[in-house]
């Protein structure tokens, strides 16, 4: 009996994701603000991409020098105006080296996003692994791995990124081991919402079903507990993307981050920031982009969030796509609306 | 010539990194541009003089200070023996008697050293400076809770290798002798012509016995010279110099001495310095630095701004930036793989890297580019403005890298247009042409000065700098090619381990002449001997520039320091 319960809730749940899925579209498209960020943060996603491409449509790259663009008597300041914009070089050049500035601020975007996307995949992995398994476990292993992640909530995330990249051997890759630090320091955050996530959810009729049914834990996880967590689980990872693009522009900028000549942010704005007088381009142009990043990111954030969260339904006049409770009524005044 | 002693060498390396910091200009030798920046160019005496600097006086102990010549504010408490030349340009390289009536009567080796004092010398309590107070000043700079100075003194004098100072050892040093008040002679246990300069350094300067209290003598250390400290908060971090009413410009004709009374401030950031001087409001304008240059970025806002770069002066300290190889790493052991990277190496982007043509010189020749140095000019491996890159890859193909070449360059992290990440860089693109591959490898800061100096983990490629004690070839080459200055254990300098019984010779040779002249034309020929080695790739020489305050006159920048010289400065 129980088994037939369970096979039939399993189909109706992926329908439901699947739903939920579109829901969440059509949610996060009446939100303007939302929208547009989503449209920059693909855009800049695709520059990331794309940047040898861009960078050999300018017909330039991020490392070659250009002695003959800067002016080597006033400390290498470019020449021409507007820090030297010219057609064949679209930002300007950089002070003292004469580097195309729109090659390295294109290879930067793909060391800020790239290290921030794959921190942050890192993080909601450790996060759900540690938090699933301190809800299901024992008291002991809830208790031990509790006490680990608050361990890890506490931990000053600068001050160990420091630490750690100051001492690992120099020829480990630095954009990875930049990610790994990131990715491997701050997940406690994550596993706490996920714990509490899946304690609510353990308690729930379906999962007790499936538990009586004789499931394995494993089975529980991903087949019941998993699709209830993704919507905190996204909305989390959405906030905490854009605080490692911060992260790794303030490791870059303190010297710890990727290694010269790669281009980075962070990077870029240390050289830059005593040219702030002298150059104004040179800084604007890494701190815009990553001010336009950070923010993007974090409105995009917000309109997940929002997008995700059933109370805010009403006030799109959009559906929650979960059937259950008022929710329900939700849907039909959705699906009445959409009619 | 420095000893291989772990500590002293250590010492001798920051310091140099201090003094090269400590540089101060502000009026060039050449562009005398900062004298007519106000209407009135004659000085005149009275005023307050600011000094405003990021480095604080620590350490304000004539026994513990390592400098160039006396150092810059120091010097106005603290009379030596000799002096550098208060002078513009090259004529500031010479020696000139202080305290003492000539730079030294020699033995004929060179061996012993004789002073005689000027009469009427007086402390700032208004008694008389005797030749045991030299000799006590000297021998409590050896006494291990005051170390810090240059290792030439235990090197040089007879038996003073182990000597532990005057607390420990009652007798002193026998190597000095003070047959009457105001006759001092020194015995050294080699040949040194360059002892007059060594009689430079603050070691040299008097102190009274009875009025010595040990480490805390830095507090208030007592003046010989034109002024006297009368506060010293936060560890030298704010210090007021007021005038020292016992000194008289009849006996030192070398200190101006036009203010009443110097301010000096540290501890601040070297932009903020900068912005002082450039906005020379209230104080500010009668504010100099010895210690803060002017970065590229700034230099480039400052030239754009005709009443700013009035204020700007220039300087050339003794310093060459330059490539050090180990060839005891290979591929660094082939000498065509060391040519090949001389011959690739671009210095018109290496000099763009340490802030453009106007803050760096391009250097062929590991001496600096000075007279006093005896520089001879010489390009063995001309690589012209931009890398010969075509006769690079023809020595990597004999050295039997037809295929080009993958190494790593070991730099430092800290942003001091030297060592640095930008040098690293100008040389990875440069090498690129020649098919040379170069990986970079950043230290930190610390763990870059350890690692380049110790010849167990020293790496085949790396950049370094050196500067001179005093501006000669002897200070320069010795401590970087004296095969006997290899330090196995500790810090070592002799980066190439070069141990060539010709050139250690000649070293010998040279330190036994007493004419200068002649010497420095030695040291050239030796610098363009070793040069044939290509131990080193030569980068560039630093060009000092710095801003003054728009009251300030008198400034004077000798080819010694490269700085203005605080003592000759006015701000009336």
């Amino acid at each position: 009996m129980s088994e037939a319960l369970v096979a039939t809730q399993a189909p109706e749940a992926l329908a439901s994701g699947a739903s939920g899925a579109r829901q969440f579209w059509r949610r996060l498209r009446t939100q303007r603000a939302a929208t547009v960020a989503a449209g920059i943060v693909a855009l800049l996603v695709l520059v990331a991409l794309a940047a040898p491409l861009l960078t050999a449509l300018e017909g330039q790259d991020p490392t070659t020098y250009h002695p003959s663009l800067i002016d080597s008597a006033r400390g290498g300041v470019p020449t021409g105006s507007l820090g030297g914009i010219s057609g064949h070089h679209w930002l300007g050049v950089e002070p003292q080296t004469g580097r195309d500035l729109f090659a390295r601020l294109v290879y930067g975007a793909r060391v800020s996003l790239g290290v921030a996307f794959s921190a942050t995949v890192i993080q909601v992995f450790v996060g759900l692994v540690v938090g699933v398994a301190a809800a299901l476990g024992g008291r002991w292993i809830d208790q031990l791995l509790s006490r680990i992640t608050d361990i890890f909530v506490a931990l000053p995330l600068m001050i160990m990124s420091l630490a750690l990249l100051a001492i690992v051997p120099q020829s480990f890759p630095r954009p990875v081991l930049v990610t790994l630090v990131i990715g491997l320091i701050s997940w406690g955050s994550i596993a706490k919402i996920v714990r509490a996530q899946t304690l609510t959810l353990k308690g729930l009729d379906y999962v007790a079903a499936a538990r009586l049914s004789g499931w394995g834990a494993w089975r529980i996880a991903r087949r019941e507990l998993l699709p209830g967590l993704a919507a905190p689980v996204i909305t989390y990872a959405s906030i905490l993307i854009p605080v490692n693009i911060s992260v790794e522009a303030a490791l870059s900028f303190l010297g710890v981050g990727v290694k010269p000549p790669t281009p980075s942010w962070g990077q870029m704005l240390t050289a830059a920031d005593v040219w702030y007088q002298a150059a104004p381009q040179y800084l604007l142009l890494p701190a815009g982009a990553l001010f336009v990043t950070v923010l993007a990111l974090a409105v995009l954030g917000d309109g997940v969030r929002t997008a995700l969260d059933p109370r805010a339904a009403s006030r799109l006049g959009v559906g929650t796509g979960r059937g259950r409770g008022r929710g329900r009524e939700a849907v039909t005044t959705a699906k009445e609306e959409s009619a | 010539m420095r000893h291989p002693s772990v500590t002293s060498a250590r010492a001798a390396y920051v310091s140099l990194a201090l003094v090269v910091a400590a540089g101060a200009a502000a009026c060039g030798p050449k562009d005398n541009d900062a004298n007519g920046s106000s209407g009135d160019s004659t000085p005149h005496k009275g005023g307050t003089l600011t000094v405003l600097n990021s480095d604080p006086q620590t350490d304000f102990d004539p026994a513990r200070l390592y400098t160039s010549g006396g150092g810059n504010v120091p010097s106005l408490v603290f009379r030596t023996l000799t002096t550098r030349n208060r002078a513009d340009g090259a004529a500031g390289t010479k020696v000139v008697p202080d305290l003492a009536t000539d730079t030294g009567r020699p033995s004929k080796n060179a061996t012993v050293w004789t002073y005689t004092l000027k009469k009427g010398l007086k402390y700032e309590d208004g008694t008389a400076i005797t030749s045991a107070d030299i000799k006590y000043g000297i021998e409590r700079s050896f006494a291990p809770e005051l170390s810090g100075g240059a290792p030439y003194l235990r090197d040089w004098l007879v038996g003073a290798a182990d000597y532990q100072g005057p607390y420990k050892d009652k007798k002193g040093l026998s190597a000095i002798e003070t047959p009457d008040d105001r006759t001092i002679v020194f015995h050294l246990n080699k040949p040194e012509g360059e002892f007059p300069f060594l009689a430079t350094q603050t070691q040299f300067t008097p102190v009274p016995q009875a009025k010595d209290t040990g480490t805390k003598y830095e507090e208030h250390p007592v003046s010989s010279g034109p002024y006297k400290v009368v506060k010293n908060e936060n560890d030298g971090e704010h210090l007021v110099l007021e005038r020292n009413k016992y000194w008289s410009a009849a006996v030192d004709d070398q200190r101006k001495a036009y203010p009443d009374t110097i301010d000096v401030q540290s501890g601040l950031d070297s932009s903020v310095i900068n912005q002082r001087l450039s906005a020379s409001q209230g104080t500010d304008a009668a504010a100099v630095t010895t210690d803060t240059n002017l970065g590229p970025a700034e230099l480039a806002k400052v030239t754009g701004d005709k009443e700013l770069a009035a204020r700007v002066g220039t300087g050339h300290f003794g310093y060459t930036n330059y490539i050090a190889f180990n060839p005891k790493v290979k591929p660094f052991d082939n000498p065509k793989v060391r040519q090949a990277i001389s011959y690739a190496v671009d210095r018109s982007s290496v000099v763009n890297a340490a802030g453009g043509s106007a803050l760096a010189e391009p250097a062929t020749t590991f001496l600096p580019n000075q007279k006093s140095f005896g520089y001879t000019p010489y390009d063995l491996f001309p690589a012209g403005d931009t890398g010969n890159a075509a006769k690079a890859k023809e020595l990597l193909k004999e050295a039997g890298y037809p295929n080009g070449l993958t190494v790593t360059l070991t730099h430092d992290n800290a942003d001091n247009f030297k060592t640095s990440p930008e040098i690293a860089t100008a040389i990875q693109d440069a090498l690129k042409k020649a098919g040379i591959t170069v990986k970079l490898q950043g230290l930190e800061d610390n763990n870059y000065s350890d690692t380049v100096h110790s010849v167990k983990t020293e790496p085949g490629f790396f950049l370094a700098a050196w500067g001179a004690d005093w501006p000669s070839g002897g200070p320069f080459l010795a401590p970087i090619f004296d095969g006997r200055q290899i330090v196995k254990d500790g810090a070592n300098f002799n980066a190439s381990q070069l141990n060539d019984a010709s050139v250690n010779a000649e070293i010998d040779a040279i330190n036994k002449l007493t004419d200068l002249d002649a010497a420095a034309q030695r040291w050239g020929a030796l610098d363009k001997k070793i040069g044939a080695q290509a131990l080193t790739v030569p980068l560039f020489h630093p060009v000092y520039k710095r801003l003054v305050g728009k009251d300030i006159k008198n400034v004077v920048i000798s080819d010694w320091t490269g700085v203005l010289d605080i003592s000759q400065v006015a701000v009336k």
